[in-house]
Parts: C-alpha cells; sequence; structure tokens
C-alpha cells in the first residue's frame, strides 16, 4: 500500500490555543470582580458593572469561551493525528475559529447591557443563539469530514467522545434556545413556567454534562497517554465508560428542581439516574488515573502530569459529589447555597482548568518545537492553582452548611433563629473574603502560566503544517466472520452518531413529553392572571438585571421556608412566565411571595440604595431605574407575542395595552407621593415595583397591600 | 415499582410503560457493551489503545 503524504493544520490549534488562555484570563478576572463585589458593594459602580449581568459574563465566558475554545483546540489537534487526517477544510476551520470568537464578543457587549433572555448558561439573546447553531454545523461538518477522509479505519474512544459532544450540544441549544423574538435583541422562551424549568436544567446540567465533561474525557483520553506515553490503563473500560455515560447523563437534570413545583415522578427520575451516574464518572476517573501506573515517578518531574493528576482527581471529587447532591435529603441543606458554588467551581478550576493548562503546557511546546520555557514558573503556576482552589471551595462548604442551618434554625418557641435574612448573609462574609482569595490565587497563577506559554512561544519556531505520511484506507476492508457488532459501529461514525443521538434523545423524550402532554401535571389555579403590560414590562426589568443569579422565587414545601417567605410554590402559579424565574441561589432571599410585603415606597428607596433600608446589604443599588425612562414603544409588541405563546389576553388587548400601563403607573405614583416620594410615572422604577408587587400574590388570602391591585 | 410516575402520570394512557422501556434499553445497551467489551480480542484492543501513540 502506498504512503499518502499530507500534512497537518497546526495553525488553527495554535489560534484556538491562544484564545484559550486569553479568554480564560478574562473570564477569571470578571470572576475575581464578582467575587470582590460580595463585600465591596461599591464595584457594582455602573449599570453596565451590578452583579446581575457581570455573573453571566463571567459563567459563559468560563463555560464557552474558555473551556469552549480549550475543547476546540484539543479536538482539531487530537483529531487530525487520530484520523491521519488533516482537518478536512482549512476555509471551515477559518471560519469556525472566528465565528465563534465574534460570538464571544458579542456576548461580552451584551450581556453588560442587559441584554439577555433569562435562562441561567443560556442568557445569549436570539440572534447570537443562531450564529452559534451556525458555527456549531460548521465545525460539525468540518469534524464529519475530517472523520470520513480518514486514513485510520478505527476511531479511537476521544473521537466517539467529540461525535456525542457535538450532536448532543446541537440538541440540547436547539430545544433550549426556542424562543420567540420580539425585538433584535428581546425574545420570549416559547417555553412557560414548570416546562420552561425542565427544558432549562435539562440543558443546563447536559451543558455540564456534554460541554464541560465529554468533550473533557475525549482529551483526557488522548492527552493523557500521550504525556504519560504509555496506552490508557483500560480500553475496555473506556468503552463502558463512553456509553454508559451519554445514556445515564441526559436524563439527570430534574435533580436541579428537587422539591420545587416540579412533579414528583420527574424529581425522583432524576435523582435514580444522578445516582447511577456515579459508575461511569468513577470507571472513567480511575481509568484515568490507572493509566499513570508504574509512572508515578514522572509526575513528580513532569509538570505536565501534575495538572492532570490533579485534574481527573477534582474530576472524581465533583462526580461523587455530584450523586450525592441529587439525594433529596442532601439537596434539602444544600440548594440554594455556596455548596452549589463550590462544587461547580472543583469542576470549573480542577477538571477542566487544570486539564486544560496540561495541555497547553504539552501542546505549545509541540508546536513551536521547543521545550517549555520554565519549569518552574509552571510548578509555581502548579501550586498557586491548586492553593487556589483549596482556599475556594472549602470556605464555599462552609459558608454553604452556615447558611442553609442558619435558615433552618428554630428557637424553642418554635419560631425562626434567624428570622432577618440579612443575618445569614453576614455570618458568612469572611467566608467571601477567603473565597476571594482563592480566586486571586487562581489567577495570579494562570498570569505565570500564560507569561510562561509566551515565553515558550517567543523562544520556539512554529511548524503552522506538519508533515505525515499514511497508507490510505482500502476501499473494500473485508469484515472477519466471527466479527462482533460493536467493531462494526466501531468502523461507522454516521451510524455512531445516529446512535448516539437515540441514546440521547430518549432520555429528553422520557422526561419531556408527559410534562408536556398530562394537564394534569400542572393544576391550572382560576386566580392565576396574566401579568398587566405594567408588570411585564417590569419583570422584563428583573430578567435584564439578572435578579434571578441571586433570588429564587420558588417557594420549597418546607416548614422553615414556609414560616420565612410565606406559602410554598404550586406549579400552576408559573403557567404564563416566560421564562420562568425559579434562580438557583439565594445570595439574597426568595421573592416568590414578595408582592404586598412591604410598601411601594419602601421597594423605591431599597432600589435606589439597598443600605438605607437594609443596612449591611449587599445588593448593588439600581439608581438608574429612577432616572430611565421605560421605553413602552414595544409594550404591544410584546403583548401579542405573549399572546402567540397562549397567555390568554382579551383580543385587541395590545392596542389599549400602553393605556392600561400608565393608568396602573399613575396609582403607583399616587401611592409614592402619599410616603412624600416625587417621581415621574414613566420611570423604570415603576414598573419594577408594580412587578415586585406582583408576584405570588395571585394565589394569597390576605388583601395585598399595594393598592394598585384592582 | 413504578408508583411515583403513575400517581401523577395515569392520565396519559400506557404511561407507565416508558420508564420500562428505557430502563430496558439501558440494561440492554449496558449489558451488551459490557459482554463486548470483556470479550473482545486481546490483540484488537491492544491495537486501539496505541492509536494515541502512533
Amino acid at each position: 500500500m502506498q504512503a499518502e503524504k499530507f500534512s497537518y493544520d497546526n495553525t488553527t490549534v495554535r489560534n484556538f490555543a491562544y484564545a484559550t488562555f486569553i479568554w480564560g484570563f478574562v473570564g477569571m478576572l470578571v470572576g475575581l470582580i464578582v467575587a470582590l463585589q460580595f463585600f465591596i458593594p461599591e464595584l457594582n459602580f455602573i449599570e453596565q458593572a451590578t452583579f446581575g449581568r457581570l455573573r453571566p459574563l463571567h459563567t459563559n465566558a468560563v463555560i464557552f469561551a474558555f473551556v469552549g475554545n480549550g475543547i476546540f483546540m484539543g479536538v482539531y489537534y487530537s483529531l487530525q493525528r487520530l484520523c491521519k487526517a488533516r482537518m478536512w477544510n482549512d476555509t471551515l476551520s477559518k471560519i469556525h475559529f472566528w465565528g465563534w470568537q465574534l460570538i464571544i464578543v458579542a456576548a461580552a457587549i451584551t450581556l453588560p447591557l442587559g441584554l439577555t433572555s433569562g435562562k441561567e448558561y443560556a442568557e445569549l439573546e436570539w440572534p447570537i443563539d443562531i450564529a452559534i447553531t451556525l458555527v456549531w454545523v460548521v465545525f460539525g461538518v468540518n469534524m464529519f469530514g475530517t472523520i470520513l477522509t480518514r486514513r485510520e479505519r478505527h476511531l479511537y474512544v476521544a473521537i466517539w467522545f467529540y461525535i456525542a459532544t457535538w450532536i448532543t450540544v446541537a440538541l440540547l441549544h436547539i430545544v433550549n434556545s426556542m424562543e420567540l423574538p420580539v425585538s433584535l435583541f428581546k425574545s420570549y422562551t416559547v417555553y412557560a413556567g414548570v416546562q420552561d424549568a425542565l427544558v432549562q436544567w435539562w440543558y443546563g446540567h447536559n451543558a455540564v454534562a456534554f460541554f464541560l465533561t465529554t468533550p473533557y474525557l475525549g482529551l483526557m483520553y488522548y492527552f493523557l497517554p500521550k504525556a504519560a506515553n504509555r496506552p490508557v490503563y483500560s480500553y475496555r473500560l473506556s468503552i463502558i465508560h463512553f456509553w454508559a455515560l451519554i445514556f445515564l447523563y441526559i436524563w439527570a437534570g430534574p435533580h436541579h428542581l428537587l422539591y420545587t413545583a416540579l412533579p414528583d415522578w420527574a424529581q425522583s427520575l432524576g435523582t435514580v439516574f444522578s445516582i447511577m451516574l456515579i459508575m461511569p464518572s468513577w470507571g472513567g476517573m480511575i481509568n484515568g488515573l490507572l493509566t499513570l501506573r508504574g509512572a508515578w515517578d514522572k509526575v513528580r518531574d513532569d509538570v505536565v502530569l501534575k495538572f492532570y493528576v490533579v485534574a481527573v482527581t477534582a474530576y472524581g471529587m465533583a462526580t461523587f459529589e455530584g450523586p450525592l447532591l441529587s439525594i433529596k435529603s442532601v439537596n434539602a441543606i444544600s440548594h440554594y447555597t455556596d455548596w452549589t458554588i463550590a462544587h461547580v467551581h472543583v469542576g470549573a478550576l480542577g477538571w477542566n482548568g487544570f486539564l486544560t493548562f496540561g495541555v497547553l503546557f504539552w501542546l505549545i511546546p509541540q508546536m513551536f518545537r521547543t521545550k517549555l520555557y520554565s519549569r518552574k514558573l509552571a510548578n509555581i503556576h502548579f501550586w498557586l492553582g491548586t492553593l487556589g482552589i483549596l482556599f475556594y471551595a472549602i470556605p464555599m462548604y462552609w459558608a454553604g452548611f452556615t447558611q442553609s442551618f442558619m435558615w433552618k434554625q428554630f428557637t424553642p418557641e418554635g419560631i425562626l433563629k434567624y428570622p432577618n435574612f440579612l443575618e445569614t448573609v453576614t455570618a458568612i462574609m469572611p467566608l467571601y473574603i477567603t473565597r476571594s482569595f482563592g480566586g486571586f490565587l487562581y489567577l495570579l497563577g494562570s498570569c505565570f502560566g500564560i507569561y510562561n506559554l509566551y515565553k515558550t512561544i517567543r523562544q520556539g519556531s512554529f511548524l503552522a503544517n506538519e508533515e505525515a505520511e499514511a497508507p490510505a484506507l482500502e476501499k473494500n476492508y473485508e469484515t472477519h466472520s466471527s466479527e462482533h457488532w460493536h467493531r462494526w459501529i466501531e468502523r461507522r461514525p454516521v451510524q455512531l452518531l445516529v446512535f448516539s443521538l437515540i441514546v440521547v434523545a430518549i432520555g429528553g423524550v422520557v422526561e419531556f413529553l408527559p410534562t408536556f402532554l398530562i394537564q394534569s401535571n400542572i393544576p391550572t389555579i382560576s386566580s392565576v392572571k396574566p401579568y398587566t403590560p405594567l408588570e411585564l414590562e417590569g419583570r422584563d426589568l428583573y430578567v435584564r438585571e439578572g435578579c434571578y443569579v441571586c433570588h429564587s422565587q420558588m417557594i420549597r414545601p418546607f416548614r422553615s421556608e414556609v414560616a420565612r417567605y410565606g406559602d410554598y410554590s404550586k406549579a400552576g402559579e408559573f403557567v404564563y412566565d416566560h421564562p420562568f424565574q425559579w434562580g438557583s441561589k439565594r445570595t439574597g432571599p426568595d421573592l416568590a411571595r414578595e408582592g404586598g410585603k412591604y410598601p411601594d415606597s419602601w421597594h423605591y428607596n431599597h432600589m435606589d440604595d439597598p443600605r438605607t433600608m437594609s443596612p449591611g446589604s449587599i445588593m448593588p443599588p439600581y439608581p438608574y431605574m429612577l432616572d430611565n425612562d421605560l421605553k413602552t414603544q414595544s409594550t404591544a409588541k410584546k403583548i401579542r407575542a405573549m399572546q402567540t405563546l397562549g397567555v390568554p389576553y382579551p383580543a385587541g388587548f395590545d392596542k389599549i395595552a400602553v393605556q392600561d400601563l400608565e393608568k396602573q403607573a399613575k396609582k403607583i405614583q399616587a401611592n409614592l407621593k402619599k410616603d412624600g416620594i416625587e417621581c415621574s410615572e414613566k420611570k423604570e422604577i415603576i414598573a419594577m415595583i408594580a412587578y415586585l408587587q406582583r408576584i405570588g400574590t395571585d394565589i394569597k388570602a390576605e388583601p395585598v397591600a399595594s393598592s394598585t391591585k384592582p | 415499582m413504578f408508583s411515583f410516575i403513575k400517581k401523577y402520570a395515569e392520565t396519559i394512557q400506557g404511561i407507565e410503560v416508558y420508564p420500562k422501556i428505557a430502563m430496558f434499553f439501558f440494561l440492554v445497551v449496558f449489558i451488551g457493551m459490557v459482554w463486548f467489551a470483556l470479550r473482545a480480542d486481546k490483540k484488537y484492543i491492544t491495537e486501539l489503545e496505541n492509536l494515541p501513540l502512533d
């Protein structure tokens, strides 16, 4: 068989590598800023830098910019070598690279501007969602083109992980991003309330699974053996790892909604599959760690292996903790607290961060035909990073437990021991400070890493096209008569793609269909009415400011929560919520029964400067809402959009919507005047007050304090 | 066994078969994988696991 000559494309890999560490730095820096905002509220100094807007920027930057570019860097390098073929099309590689960077820039501009869909980890608005879809398709075509023109018959397990990643992320992104545009940067999700929550966390959980985990497992299966210069511990285990993992992961989403208004059966399903997940996850972790069997002496000297060992260990810890957190009794303690934050950062800083830097420290010297500039600097980076993870995670575990137990504590007389939510925040302030120190250490370590990579790049000479040769595949492959069916699929990437899709689609279908089809799953409550136009505008402001990142709107059926917040939340209360705003973290108190708790003037002053009403509060101030005029140009359009989505406004209501809005605004203005506050009825704050006073009042027995209610 | 699902979903006909199908499908795939992985011949596995090191 004659060998064919070809070359590997290193340029695209290098570009993705640069993007990885540049965006990584940006994402971590924003992370540090939001961590500082917890105890220096003055850092919320302008509208665009308030916590509610920066936090989505941090999560999106780390997940989609840092890890996203890390995935593409690793895939573009390993796929070419494993397929013994150049990436299928250089132009597609370029479009993929620049397209993804443009999406990141668009996100970095729109999120601080408050242009958000209000769904966690899927905040980007519809034009960017479409761009993501297109670029993702370009990536898929390029990847499949490469696989189909490969010179190696068998698909190594890393490639299976890449294929499953591609198809599942496509499915998740498209299903979760179904939205009805109102304007260029405003849309409403087509799902409402409980359904939206289910779809969102099916997406959210599997974004962790198929964006932060499966592609990185693919990288682990390629780069770990490469760096250790020995094959993976057990290839047989990797086969089981792959199928079990992609099969189980997709079912586990509802564990984010335990004790919420989600139907019980869906919660239980999520729990069962989450607990089962520990087996494939630990199978993979053990497979990674044992690859170093007999080579542990190398770990002492090889800094790349050090990063891998901590990364895989962090993966093991996070995937042990995940199932633990899915047990309802544990979740009752952990949910809405900083425990979750600790959990995700063990994953993000340890698993993703350290694996990425391990790959970078191996890959950059390879492509620049040189050695790593300084082993010493890499070691400093390693230790700063490791300490950073500890200083981050331990205080957050502590804070999570402290706060949760304070929330639940009753006095012997049977009343809440800490009735003022603020007490439970100020109690953990030292832990927030320690956490930000951990974040600072990690960022500092990364700066050493980036400097080290920069110097390595400067001292080397880049090999843009790496020459290689391999024989082409025989056209007519003779199969062995006794061949097993799995060997058949290993040679057929398209079939592998289809089977992966079937496997992940089953989980989604079983979860969604009953919720979508069965009326009894979401009992309707006759007193629950659509929002008035002013309340709807106020709700959009609530979404714009990202209030959901700190405030939940979901009271769980616990004595402690009912005593603190009011009647627990019912599924039927959210049927007109596009999007749902249940939240996932309580840095501030739950708002599900906020309506009527305080007079309008309290909210006015509180939004202007939270510390005047609640000394010691860490909420950002929103003085600009007192100055900005509420834009009502698209109010009618919003009402029509809601009607399209099935919200029962009377026919023709869109035409009188603004009139109705002004009428309600005047009432609130009059209310404020009674308390000595002079304010135009046209300001944003009026809509915000209208919404806050509405939340959770539909099924409240008592009349509400705000007199604007009909 | 699946009473927790039935309680909420009994208004859809044949709903209880959903999780059973899913569990069955999972077990078939999983057992098939384990069976294959354990039976695969050593030479073939060695060839595959050395792919990254070529």
